[in-house]
C-alpha cells in the first residue's frame, strides 16, 4: 500500500496519545481523590488503645474514683500522697455502706491483706497476695490500697495505724517491683476506724489469711488491695 | 514459495502488540488508581479488563506492591511503573507492525530487520520480570503473564519477519516499488541506514512519552506522609521494650507488631526485601491482637498471639529470630491455636524450636513486661492495629506502606539511603 508509512505513523501517534492520555487522566483523577479525600470518608474507624473498662465502672464509682485520684495525689503532680478518713468522707460524699458497696464488684479482682492486731507488718501470705495481685494488672491504670483498723483503740491511733498499713503495702510493691512511676499508679486511702468499716461477710472474700479465724475485728485490721479497670 | 515477505508475521506482531498494549495499559491504570493512597480492586485476569478475586488478585497485588514493579520509587511516590514503558513500546510496535502489514514487500528490508531486532526487547524484559516473579515473588500475576505471552508472540513474529528480510526475495511485480531500491537486487528495497537511528529515536519517544505525562500529573505527597500521628511518649520508663540494633543501623524506629498478624509478616518481609530493616535501630513493641492478654479486644483476632509474643520477649537478644520464626510458621501456629487442642499446640510448637524459653514464658516477669508494652501503647494512644512503624517519632501512614514505602521512608528518614 502506498500510504502505509503515513497510516503507520498516524496509528502510532493515535495509540500513543490515547494510552498516554488515559494514564494521565487516571493519575489526575487519583490526585483529585487524594486532595478531596473522598475515599477517606469510607475508611473504617479504628479503635484507640485505652485502659480496660470493666462493667463495674458505674458512673458513681468512677465519680468517686476520679475525686480520689485527683485529691489523693495520683494526678496533677500534687505533693501529698494518699487520703485520710476525713478526706474520703468529704470526697466520696456517700455513706459507709455505699462506699463499701462500690468496691463489691472487685471481690474477685482484689484481695484483703490482713495484719496482726496493732501492727502494720506484712506477713508472708500478705506479701504473696500483694505480689500476685500486682502482676495481674492487665489493662488497669490504678491500683488501690484501702487500709483500715479495727474498732479497738482511739481514732487517732487507728488513723495512724491504717496509714502505716497502707504504706507498708505500698513500700512492699515498690521494693519488689521497682517501678519508677509507682506514685502515679497506686492510690492510698487509710480509713482508720472512722469510716466504711467492713462487716464479717468480707471474711468470705479473697483474704490473705485463709483458713484462719476471721471476725469483724480481724477483717478490719487489713488493707483491701485491687487494680481498678476503669477508664477515667 | 516466492521470496516475498509473508504477511502473517506482521499480522501476528500487530495482534501481539495490541494485546501487550491492552495488558500494559490496564496494569498501568491499576497502578495509577492507587496513587490516591487508597485500596482498590485491580484487573487481574487473562481476559483483558476483567477483575478477579482470590489467589489471582493476590498475585497481582503482590507484584504491584513488590519493589520490582516500578522504578525511582524513592524519588516519586509509587515510582514509575514498569508497565508504563510497556505501553509506549507496544504502541510503537503495533504501529510499526501495521506499517509492515500494509506495506508488504514495499517495506524496506532494513525496516523489517530493525523491527525483527527490536521486537526481541519486550521478550528480554519479560524474561527478566518472569524470573523475578518465579524467584523473588513465587507467584505470577495474570496481567503480567498476558504481557509475557504477547512479548513471546511479538518476538516470534519479529524473528520470522527478520528471516524473511534476510532471504530478501524479489517483490511480486504488482507490489514492486517505483524508483528501485538502494542496494539494488531488483527485489525488495533495502532502505537507507539513516532510518535506523530515526526509528530508534521514535521508539525512545514512544517509550518515554507516557512516563513524562505520568510524572507531570503526579500530585505532591509531602503534606500527607507526615500526617498520621506522632509517638507522644517515646520513652518507656520500665525498660520493657525490645531493642534490635544491627551494625548498619542508621535510623531510630519503633515498630509495633503482632507475631501472628499476616500483615505484619508481609510488612516485615517487605522491609527486609527493600534492605530497610537492617538499617533501622529498632525498638520492637509487641502488640498481640489477642484478648488473652490484650484488654483492648473483646475477642481474639489472632489467637495464640499473646503466647507467641511472650516467646519473642523471652528471646531477648534473639527476639527478632523468634519473631521471624513465628512469621515463617504463622499459618501453622494460628491453625494450632484455633484447633480444639488450642494453646497447648502453639506451646508445643514453640517448645520444639525454642526449648530454652519455656520457663521464661511462664514467668511473672514476662507477663508484667508484656503488660508494660501494652501500657506503653495506651500511653501513646495508638490505634489498635498492627503493624505500625514510627521513624523517629513520626508514624509511617498505612497508606504509604505499600507502593509509597520507598518514597515515604526517604522523606521521613533521609539518612536511611536505601540501596
Amino acid at each position: 500500500m502506498k500510504y502505509a508509512g503515513i497510516i503507520g505513523i498516524v496509528a502510532g501517534c493515535t495509540l500513543l496519545a490515547g494510552s498516554a492520555f488515559a494514564v494521565h487522566a487516571e493519575v489526575k483523577s487519583s490526585a483529585e481523590r487524594l486532595k478531596t479525600g473522598i475515599a477517606e470518608s469510607v475508611k473504617p474507624a479504628v479503635a484507640i488503645a485505652n485502659d480496660a473498662e470493666a462493667p463495674y465502672c458505674t458512673p458513681k464509682f468512677k465519680e468517686v474514683l476520679a475525686r480520689v485520684i485527683h485529691a489523693c495525689g495520683l494526678e496533677g503532680g500534687a505533693a501529698r500522697r494518699g487520703c485520710q478518713p476525713a478526706d474520703v468522707k468529704t470526697l466520696a460524699s456517700i455513706s459507709d455502706d455505699d462506699f463499701n458497696a462500690l468496691f463489691t464488684p472487685l471481690k474477685e479482682r482484689g484481695g484483703v491483706v490482713m495484719y496482726d492486731d496493732g501492727s502494720e507488718k506484712l506477713d508472708d501470705d500478705g506479701k504473696k497476695m500483694l505480689e500476685e495481685l500486682w502482676v495481674e494488672r492487665k489493662g488497669a491504670r490504678y491500683f488501690f490500697i484501702v487500709a483500715r483498723a479495727s474498732k479497738t483503740g482511739t481514732p487517732d491511733f487507728n488513723r495512724s495505724l491504717s496509714h502505716k498499713r497502707a504504706n507498708s503495702a505500698f513500700f512492699h510493691i515498690g521494693d519488689k517491683f521497682k517501678e519508677p512511676d509507682l506514685d502515679k499508679q497506686v492510690g492510698l486511702l487509710w480509713l482508720g476506724n472512722e469510716f466504711a468499716q467492713l462487716g464479717k461477710e468480707y471474711c468470705e472474700w479473697n483474704v490473705s489469711r485463709k483458713g484462719k479465724p476471721c471476725a469483724a475485728e480481724a477483717i478490719n485490721r487489713s488493707a483491701f488491695v485491687s487494680w481498678v479497670d476503669c477508664q477515667l | 514459495m516466492s521470496g516475498a515477505p509473508r504477511r502473517w508475521p506482521s499480522a501476528l506482531a500487530l495482534v501481539a502488540s495490541l494485546i501487550g498494549l491492552v495488558f500494559g495499559g490496564l496494569s498501568t491504570l491499576d497502578y495509577s488508581k492507587h496513587l490516591d493512597r487508597q485500596v482498590h480492586d485491580i484487573h487481574c485476569s487473562f481476559v483483558p479488563g476483567l477483575s478477579s478475586g482470590g489467589a489471582g488478585e493476590s498475585a497481582c497485588r503482590a507484584a504491584m506492591y513488590s519493589p520490582y514493579s516500578a522504578l525511582f520509587r524513592d524519588r516519586y511516590w509509587g515510582g514509575i511503573p514498569i508497565s508504563l514503558f510497556a505501553v509506549g513500546a507496544f504502541a510503537f510496535f503495533a504501529a510499526y507492525a501495521l506499517y509492515l502489514l500494509l506495506a508488504g514487500p514495499r517495506a524496506p528490508r532494513r525496516a523489517a530487520q530493525f523491527f525483527g531486532a527490536v521486537s526481541l526487547t519486550p521478550l528480554l524484559v519479560s524474561a527478566l520480570m518472569f524470573a523475578i516473579s518465579a524467584l523473588k515473588l513465587g507467584q505470577y500475576c495474570k496481567t503480567c503473564v498476558g504481557i509475557y505471552i504477547s512479548s513471546v508472540l511479538l518476538a516470534i513474529a519479529g524473528v520470522v519477519i527478520l528471516l524473511d528480510a534476510r532471504k530478501g526475495g524479489a517483490a511480486p511485480a504488482a507490489d514492486k516499488p517505483e524508483g528501485g531500491a538502494e542496494g539494488g537486487g531488483g527485489g525488495r528495497p533495502v532502505g537507507s541506514l539513516w532510518f535506523v537511528p530515526a526509528w530508534l529515536a521514535a521508539l525512545g519517544i514512544f517509550t518515554i512519552t507516557p512516563t513524562l505525562l505520568y510524572l507531570s500529573a503526579l500530585p505532591s505527597y509531602a503534606s500527607y506522609i507526615t500526617g498520621c500521628g506522632k509517638l507522644a511518649k517515646p520513652t518507656e520508663p520500665n525498660n520493657a521494650l525490645l531493642k534490635h540494633t544491627p551494625a548498619g543501623a542508621k535510623q531510630q524506629a519503633t515498630l509495633f507488631v503482632d507475631p501472628l498478624c499476616p500483615t505484619c509478616k508481609a510488612f516485615h518481609k517487605r522491609l527486609e526485601a527493600d534492605g530497610i530493616f537492617e538499617r533501622l535501630d529498632t525498638t520492637l513493641v509487641l502488640f498481640p491482637l489477642d484478648n488473652e492478654c490484650n484488654w483492648m479486644l473483646d475477642r481474639p483476632l489472632h489467637p495464640g498471639a499473646c503466647l507467641v509474643s511472650k516467646a519473642v520477649l523471652c528471646g531477648e537478644n534473639r527476639a527478632v529470630d523468634v519473631l521471624e520464626w513465628a512469621y515463617e510458621n504463622q499459618d501453622r501456629l494460628l491453625e494450632g491455636a484455633k484447633s480444639p487442642a488450642g494453646l497447648p499446640t502453639v506451646r508445643a510448637a514453640i517448645r520444639e524450636k525454642w526449648a530454652n524459653l519455656d520457663a521464661c514464658i511462664d514467668s511473672k516477669d514476662t507477663k508484667l513486661r508484656l503488660d508494660k508494652m501494652l501500657r506503653y501503647i495506651v500511653d501513646n494512644k495508638l490505634q489498635v492495629s498492627t503493624p505500625q512503624l514510627f521513624l523517629g517519632d513520626t508514624r509511617l501512614c498505612d497508606e504509604d506502606s505499600d507502593i509509597g514505602l520507598a518514597y515515604s521512608i526517604r522523606k521521613l528518614a533521609p539518612d536511611l539511603r536505601l540501596p
